[in-house]
């Protein structure tokens, strides 16, 4: 009597859990959670490792032909059903689900609901093998899934994936072709099959005497003729043709490294070129810069994460905060004339600091504080102070931002004691410096100094003063 | 069944209405929802991906990757610029002049209305010389010596083409990426994929002018948010006192007053968005508070009293009469500034199908000094490092002559098959001339881009992948490009 009232308790609770279940995935856009139980989703970490072992421990036993014992199914369904709602709890706070997190709760919605089925199906004692077999395996299947996927989803994606090598070292400046690009292509792309201890296709790219050799095929490159090298016509060919290189599986090189080689290949090949020889029409020139400043990009990565949720309350009607590209760290900031201006609008992003990539405080009546902030910015690549009141004092804190390569300062205050300071600033690729106190001399100090920077002083005088004067249709 | 009724009731209690449910609402997210458990469906990917709730995940307000341009100033010249006196030059046509356009040639082209019943086509070659001009060594015709002298920062595409021989279905093509109106505008792609970049002025903004040549109609079509939400509709900036209609309050109301106005009609627009779950309706609460804000910031934008003398003189002395070309453009570089990303120009006035040896000088004069003075002013100011800066029509003109065959006052028809534009700065590599017409200048012979590679390229430029700014629509995802278009890499740096 009493067992069977127990076992009826049992099964309403199993009924209740998976309704309830089934009523959260079922409206789950609508569902707002109390703090209160929001947190208890907090315990998924620990509560998942029950239904994990005890579910595989009775499909174990179910699935060679031992009976299993009701006690052992009863905790491990509830358990299975108590993971997956707080599972779900866990991940209602997560403001926009990815893929891994979408399967996860997808799977573990269906292990939860797929126990209970097997937990209804032995208690209408349909011991049927061919039911509860079926049930089994595939419920095997589905927990080895979600634990893969919430594994990825803790632990990161790459966590279950091979070690891979370390990170690639930053491309000197003034790069020897073959060394810091042909081979760091070549590193990343051939060399795992193609090196002296593997040669597959008696093939080594490790050195430059390998490249010429080349292997079975003949010769890998002939300088000045990429088109009947056989390393280029082998990248070339269709992708699913047998002889395409890198073959099926591996990572195919993108159109701009093929390029990269090409280009190479057809310039000789040789293996002492710099870039700074070649002149600037080279398209390869073009090609490595691209490349070097893709590298820039990854730089982003290492940037500190910033959460949505500060970013909004950062900004206002006037300051504008943008993630520069989707899920990035890199921050851009444009700021606005408020009616009323405080320092304090801009002096409060220093929490964020070090992710500000691109700064536009232009025509903001900036001082000594909000300058205090922008030297905080050591990530900072582009920044425009034009037609804001700072002089040499506001100026001189920039010393030290190694990454700003632009820089807006025309219609300001600066004079010649500020030379210095730009001077010294190693990044810097472009600068705008008209209306401001600086000479002519000044002007060519700088340029002296600093070959690479394009500076802007204004519209060229001659080309401004055909405008001014009144052209006349020339025909 | 319990558990559900209950669970409502709970919500109900502690929220007014969390689950801002209509009945169609209701429906179409419970069909989802048993649809998606069905454990079968767990293999196939796509059953999920179709429900109704990932649009709202979708990442807006973001690009997809790093940017090279900001914002967009587009000069349209509206009517459609002849290419063959303008920026591709076809010395052919002078030593054929007057010969019939081989068959060959034209292979079988539609021809418009106004042509198709002419006896004979005559080859017509430019009434205006053609010369060589800076480092690029671009040809470029004297209708434009002020262009001309920034042939090194612009890049000129010879071999546009599109599909419409008409202006309104070739312009709505260009600012829609379809004939048939009722599409969202470039314009409104782009503020419903990037956001606002300054929150106070609208992120689309037009501005139209109107030359003494031919012209035809602009209707607000053109900067219709078609589909998209209407707060990203372009806004219409009229010239004098009043650049938007109605957005002065009226006497006797003062700035507070209006405010708790606001606020009021606000309270009651949230309780009809809570009841009934439209968000239309928030949409137009922005609106509100938009205009709002728009009353500050509009005025300060447009008035171009503190430019200096030297920048007046820069765009023209025109630039000083609201309404013009040259006043637009400067205006333009002040919107530009205050982070309003797409700045449309519309100059009317370019359909040439008679007299184009005069009518093209006046609007050639209209547009030359102030589009030229446009992008010299943002490269001094930085700006043409993320501001893309596009000048062109909605199509080229034929290369025989329309009308009476007489090299003073000739006219050309429309002509679909191969237009020049040009584009400086954002992204674009600066002075190339990119693609080739025949010796014709009739048919694309190197590097055709169409108008949907073109909004791919600008969408590029943007940090946007022209294939996953979607937005459902009766039943089915719209783009820009809608299915075709390629992103024209070598066009960009």
């Amino acid at each position: 009597m009493t067992n069977t009232l127990k076992n009826r308790w049992v099964d309403l609770i199993v009924l209740g859990l998976s309704v309830f279940l089934i009523f959260c995935f079922l409206f789950e856009s609508y569902i707002a959670l109390p703090r209160l139980i929001s947190w208890f989703g907090r315990l998924h970490p620990i509560i998942l490792h029950f239904p994990i072992v005890l579910l595989l421990m009775a499909i174990f036993l179910g699935l060679t032909g031992k009976k299993v014992p009701q006690l052992l199914l009863t905790i491990a369904v509830i358990s299975a059903l108590i993971t997956a709602i707080s599972g779900f709890f866990l991940g209602s706070e997560v403001p926009a689900k990815g893929d891994l997190l979408f399967w996860h709760q997808w799977l573990g919605g269906g292990v939860a609901l797929l126990a209970a089925l097997w937990y209804a199906l032995s208690q209408m004692r349909l011991n049927q093998k061919r039911y509860t077999k079926a049930v089994q395996v595939v419920l095997v299947g589905l927990v080895v899934a979600t634990g893969h996927y919430g594994g990825m989803v803790t632990h990161g994606e790459e966590f279950l994936a091979l070690p891979t090598k370390k990170r690639q070292k930053k491309i000197p400046e003034n790069s020897l072709i073959y060394k810091d690009i042909v081979t760091r292509i070549m590193d990343d792309k051939c060399v795992s099959c193609h090196n002296p201890n593997k040669r597959k296709g008696e093939l080594i790219l490790t050195d430059m005497g390998g490249l010429l050799k080349g292997g079975e095929s003949g010769n890998a490159l002939i300088p000045g003729k990429p088109e009947e090298s056989e390393l280029i016509k082998r990248l070339h060919l269709p992708k699913d043709h047998e002889d395409h290189m890198p073959p099926e599986g591996k990572i195919p090189l993108t159109e701009d490294e093929i390029a990269i080689l090409e280009r190479w290949i057809a310039l000789g090949a040789s293996d002492t070129v710099q870039l700074d020889q070649l002149g600037s029409e080279e398209p390869l020139v073009g090609m490595v810069r691209k490349m070097m400043a893709s590298g820039k990009t990854n730089s982003w990565a290492k940037l500190p994460k910033v959460a949505d949720s500060t970013l909004q309350n950062l900004a206002s009607d006037y300051i504008t905060i943008n993630r520069i590209s989707s899920n990035s760290q890199a921050l851009s900031i444009s700021v606005f004339l408020p009616p009323n201006y405080e320092p304090n609008h801009i002096t409060d992003l220093k929490r964020i600091s070090n992710n500000i990539i691109q700064l536009d405080l232009s025509g903001i009546p900036i001082g000594e504080q909000e300058m205090d902030l922008v030297a905080q910015c050591k990530n900072l690549e582009w920044l425009e102070l034009d037609k804001t009141p700072i002089t040499d004092t506001e100026l001189n804190k920039l010393t030290g931002l190694d990454q700003l390569s632009m820089l807006k300062v025309y219609g300001t205050g600066i004079t010649d004691q500020s030379i210095s300071i730009l001077k010294n600033l190693k990044g810097l690729k472009s600068l705008y410096v008209w209306e401001t106190q600086i000479s002519d001399a000044g002007f060519s100090k700088l340029k002296e100094s600093s070959p690479q920077l394009q500076l802007n002083h204004g519209i060229d005088q001659e080309l401004k003063a055909s405008f001014i004067e009144k052209d006349s249709l020339l025909f | 069944m319990e558990e559900h009724k209950n669970n409502l009731e709970e919500n109900k209690s502690k929220d007014e209405n969390p689950l801002k449910v209509n009945r169609r609402h209701f429906f179409s997210q419970l069909s989802v929802g048993i649809g998606s458990l069905a454990l079968g469906s767990l293999l196939i990917p796509d059953l999920f991906k179709g429900s109704a709730g990932t649009l709202a995940a979708q990442p807006l307000g973001i690009p997809h990757f790093a940017p090279k341009a900001k914002r967009i100033i587009y000069l349209f010249q509206a009517g459609g610029p002849s290419q063959l006196e303008s920026f591709d030059y076809k010395p052919t046509l002078h030593k054929r002049m007057g010969e019939d356009l081989p068959d060959s040639v034209r292979a079988g082209q539609r021809l418009t209305g106004m042509t198709s019943g002419q006896d004979s086509f005559p080859l017509m070659p430019s009434a205006v010389k053609f010369r060589q001009h800076g480092e690029s060594q671009k040809w470029i015709s004297d209708f434009f010596p002020h262009i001309a002298k920034i042939a090194d920062e612009i890049t000129v595409v010879r071999s546009m083409q599109t599909e419409a021989i008409n202006h309104d279905p070739a312009i709505t093509f260009f600012q829609t990426g379809s004939q048939i109106s009722g599409r969202p505008s470039m314009g409104s792609w782009l503020s419903y994929g990037l956001g606002n970049e300054n929150k106070n002025l609208p992120s689309f903004v037009v501005l139209t002018s109107r030359g003494k040549g031919n012209s035809q109609g602009l209707y607000s079509k053109l900067w219709s948010s078609g589909f998209l939400d209407s707060k990203h509709q372009g806004v219409l900036l009229r010239s004098g006192k009043d650049p938007v209609l109605y957005l002065n309050d009226p006497d006797g109301l003062s700035r507070s007053d209006k405010r708790h106005l606001l606020d009021h009609v606000s309270s009651l627009n949230k309780i009809h968005h809570v009841e009934t779950g439209d968000d239309e309706i928030e949409s137009r609460i922005a609106q509100y508070e938009m205009a709002y804000r728009m009353q500050m910031s509009v005025p300060d934008v447009m008035d171009i009293s503190k430019e200096p003398e030297s920048i007046i003189k820069l765009y023209g002395e025109d630039c000083q009469v609201p309404g013009t070309y040259a006043a637009n453009a400067l205006q333009a570089r002040r919107l530009a500034e205050n982070g309003v990303r797409f700045i449309q120009l519309y100059h009317q006035g370019w359909d040439q199908h008679g007299n184009l040896p005069n009518e093209m000088a006046g609007q050639a004069k209209d547009v030359d000094q102030a589009s030229a003075a446009l992008v010299m002013d943002l490269k001094q100011r930085g700006m043409l490092e993320d501001t893309l800066v596009v000048w062109g029509g909605e199509f080229g003109r034929t290369n025989y002559c329309q009308g009476h065959f007489n090299p003073e006052s000739y006219g050309r028809d429309h002509h679909p098959r191969a237009f020049s534009i040009w584009m400086a700065g954002g992204g674009i590599k600066p002075g190339l001339t990119y693609g080739k017409t025949d010796e014709f200048g009739y048919n694309v012979i190197e590097n055709p881009v169409h108008i949907n590679d073109f909004h791919a390229t600008l969408m590029y430029a943007m940090g946007l992948d022209h294939e996953q700014l979607t937005y459902k629509h009766q039943g089915r995802r719209f783009r820009l490009t809608d299915v075709a278009g390629n992103v024209v890499k070598d066009l960009l740096i």
